[in-house]
């Protein structure tokens, strides 16, 4: 095998360049989407009319068509729309002066926000429902059961389905290089055909996304361990 | 140039695009299948703890969950002619659709693999005790007694992983497979009107997967044991 | 001085309370007893409002708590002045004991903290857990979690105390344990009503039984009164089933069957 593993080196050194932005584009859309969460567990939670069925359309729409549909769909419909609005209140925008990258982060902080949406939803479902009722015994209100007993566990339920999500999200980044955004695979596809070397790239690529994934997995792993004092089985 | 949003032209793109879903819903099928067998095996070196593929299996496990498709597209497609190479057989030119199907079959075999193997744990050795108990053989026992109960158990969690996949499949088309996604490239490149295509495709997606979703609930209705919901204010007090 | 009017409440179209009244005086310990399915649980719980009948009435002190016209406010204060101690502990697993126990001081009773852990450090002592306040529940065994569940019952201090077969969970060597922390406290002149099936834990230190059967009360009364002279047939019945003597008189049925 023809394998210039020398040139593996090189294309590394070129990516991790770009590895902050390709961080940044994995943080940003989850950071944006654990609020966009918080407000639809919010109307969910209370059945706010009209709002509780459109969230439950954004979510199942979010989740059920993949990630490079939500990109282009804001990438593409985002600044047409912008570009109407701005005419119709007679101001000067010019779309195309926006960074791609932050059509990028946008759509995949609505992706996100559904996805956190279930995984806040099945940790509060987890949650052992006899100590919530032993919190009411107490006289405690549906605010102070929330915060105080519900919401620590289910947190806690959920933390390794958020870390799946993150290592999901920091894979996602990688369709950005469709749209030409410079973060990992987008330079390993421009290192690649300055030198024809596509298969060094993308294994310097890979090698790069594989160690950022055992990362995040290491420091779960150390989290696991802090809080498993209390959750041995006894 | 005039890019007007033309929901006519959704019209138009929506049976074009639909002629390709059966070639999605293809690779879908055959890389699950294949995945399948692969995930199943892997499985059982890890869950047997059998030396050597043991490790060998969790690395191949934890390289697939740790990068992301585009990549493993990427190499497939260019590392399988760079190998065959090695014993003298050209296949630089093999239609990227088996590229495809390897990589998704490959892929999916690991998170299969996952999934079975936790369904496994999660029978419990009260099952196996009493197996063995009666005489049965290891593999006896694993066939008849373990196996089946994992299989019910985890039908919930391959319904959410195929519909996943379905979405994996999406990306195909990056390195030149004509599925419906492919086709939605070319429709883009003869028209020019990008927006269209993606809320054609989009629709499509949504649709499939939905039903998919139903198709599955359908299924799972056997093996699920009524969720009650906890959040606070659904609790009747 | 503790009332219940009439209680009823339906699960899914089944009646499961069918017009229950049940009084207790300041200081008695009552002991509910019953088959599966009479409707003693759901009694209980509706007491504190975990469930909420159809119809019925809650008298608690000198408040009236009409089950049709709740609102939070009165539902909140009723849980203010009743605790309740269940099955399966559920004590909160991602607290110590100590905070477990100071959880509603602090939170419903707006106690400083340094007066919250005082009183829970000396309910706790006196359930004999005062080595383990550090301690997360997973660390301890059934019966010693389940003694943390009645620190936490009593230190709110309340009017009344809910058992829901406190030691239906325990393995039979710890619920010997709990029992005594039962005793002391009852002896300390505490309000209780007991669902168990404890029957010599009924027999002697409850001062009222009451048999319930499919929804309805069948009977009460002093505890001598109920094991010694039932009335209703329904209750001979139950008593028969749960007496030691049943099984003995089984062994002797076998016994004479086998030499004849």
């Amino acid at each position: 095998m023809n394998l210039d593993i020398p040139f593996i080196g090189v294309a590394l050194q070129a990516m991790v360049k770009v590895i902050p932005l390709t961080i940044l584009m994995t943080i940003l859309p989850i950071i944006f989407g654990l609020l966009i969460a918080i407000v639809i567990s919010f109307i969910q939670i209370r059945h706010i009319k009209f709002m509780e069925p459109l969230s439950h359309f954004y979510t199942s729409f979010f989740r059920s068509t993949p990630a490079i549909l939500h990109i282009m769909l804001i990438y593409l419909g985002l600044p047409a729309l912008i570009k109407l609005v701005a005419d119709l209140m007679y101001i000067s925008v010019d779309p195309n002066k926006i960074p791609v990258v932050v059509f990028v982060i946008m759509a995949l902080s609505l992706t996100a926000g559904a996805y956190l949406i279930e995984i806040i939803r099945s940790g509060i479902i987890s949650v052992d429902h006899g100590q919530i009722e032993a919190a009411y015994s107490t006289g405690m209100t549906h605010k102070e059961v929330f915060q105080r007993i519900l919401l620590p566990q289910a947190i806690d339920i959920a933390f390794p389905n958020f870390t799946n999500l993150l290592i999901g999200f920091l894979h996602t980044t990688s369709i950005a290089s469709i749209i030409a955004v410079p973060e990992i695979t987008g330079t390993a596809n421009i290192v690649a055909a300055d030198n024809y070397s596509f298969l060094e790239a993308f294994i310097a690529a890979g090698i790069i996304y594989w160690i950022l994934s055992l990362i995040i997995e290491y420091i779960q792993s150390i989290a696991e361990k802090r809080r498993s004092v209390y959750k041995e089985e006894f | 140039m005039d890019k007007y949003f033309d929901v006519t032209l959704i019209l138009d793109f929506l049976p074009k695009l639909i002629k390709y879903l059966p070639t999605t819903l293809y690779i879908l099928t055959l890389s699950l299948i294949i995945g399948f067998v692969i995930g199943l095996l892997i499985a059982l070196t890890k869950i047997y703890k059998v030396p050597i593929l043991n490790q060998l299996s969790t690395i191949y496990i934890s390289f697939f969950r740790g990068t992301p498709i585009i990549i493993q597209l990427f190499i497939v497609f260019y590392g399988i002619p760079a190998i065959t190479m090695l014993m003298g057989i050209d296949t630089s030119n093999i239609p990227p659709l088996y590229a495809a199907i390897v990589t998704y079959a490959l892929g999916s075999g690991a998170s299969i693999a996952e999934i079975i193997r936790g369904a496994v744990n999660s029978v419990g050795k009260d099952q196996s005790d009493a197996a063995y108990s009666i005489a049965l053989t290891k593999r006896q026992t694993f066939v008849r007694v373990i196996f089946p109960q994992a299989m019910y158990q985890a039908l919930p969690n391959f319904g959410n992983t195929i519909i996943g996949f379905l979405k994996d499949t999406s990306l195909a088309f990056t390195i030149g497979v004509m599925d419906m996604s492919g086709r939605g490239e070319t429709l883009i490149s003869s028209s020019n009107h990008s927006l269209e295509v993606y809320v054609s495709l989009a629709i499509i997606y949504y649709l499939t997967a939905i039903l998919l979703e139903k198709l599955f609930s359908k299924v799972s209705q056997l093996t699920r044991k009524g969720d009650s919901l906890t959040t606070v204010y659904d609790l009747k007090i | 001085m503790f009332q219940a009017k009439n209680i009823v409440k339906s699960f899914n179209g089944i009646e499961v309370l069918k017009g229950v009244d049940l009084s207790v005086k300041t200081g008695e310990v009552i002991a509910i007893l019953g088959p599966s399915g009479s409707g003693k649980t759901t009694l209980l719980r509706s007491l504190n409002l975990l469930e909420k009948p159809e119809q019925g009435e809650i008298i608690v002190g000198n408040k009236l708590i009409n089950v049709n016209k709740t609102n939070q406010q009165d539902i909140l204060e009723l849980r203010k002045r009743t605790s309740m101690v269940f099955q399966h502990y559920n004590l909160f697993k991602h607290k110590t004991i100590l905070q477990n126990v100071t959880e509603a001081l602090i939170v419903v009773q707006k106690k400083t903290k340094k007066e919250a852990v005082k009183i829970a450090i000396s309910e706790l002592e006196k359930v004999g857990l005062g080595d383990k306040l550090d301690q997360y529940p997973s660390q301890l065994s059934g019966g010693q979690q389940q003694r943390a569940g009645i620190a936490r019952a009593l230190a709110i201090n309340p009017e009344i105390i809910l058992f829901d077969e406190p030691t239906a969970s325990l393995d039979p060597e710890l619920v010997g344990e709990v029992l005594e922390v039962m005793l002391k406290i009852a002896n300390q002149g505490v309000t209780m009503v007991v669902v168990t099936h404890e029957m010599e834990f009924a027999k002697h230190v409850a001062d009222k039984v009451v048999f319930m059967d499919q929804g309805k009360v069948i009977e009460e009364g002093t505890p001598h009164e109920i094991f010694n002279y039932p009335k209703q047939e329904r209750t001979k019945k139950f008593l028969q089933k749960v007496s030691p003597d049943y099984i003995f008189k089984l062994k002797e049925q076998r016994q004479l069957q086998h030499t004849l």
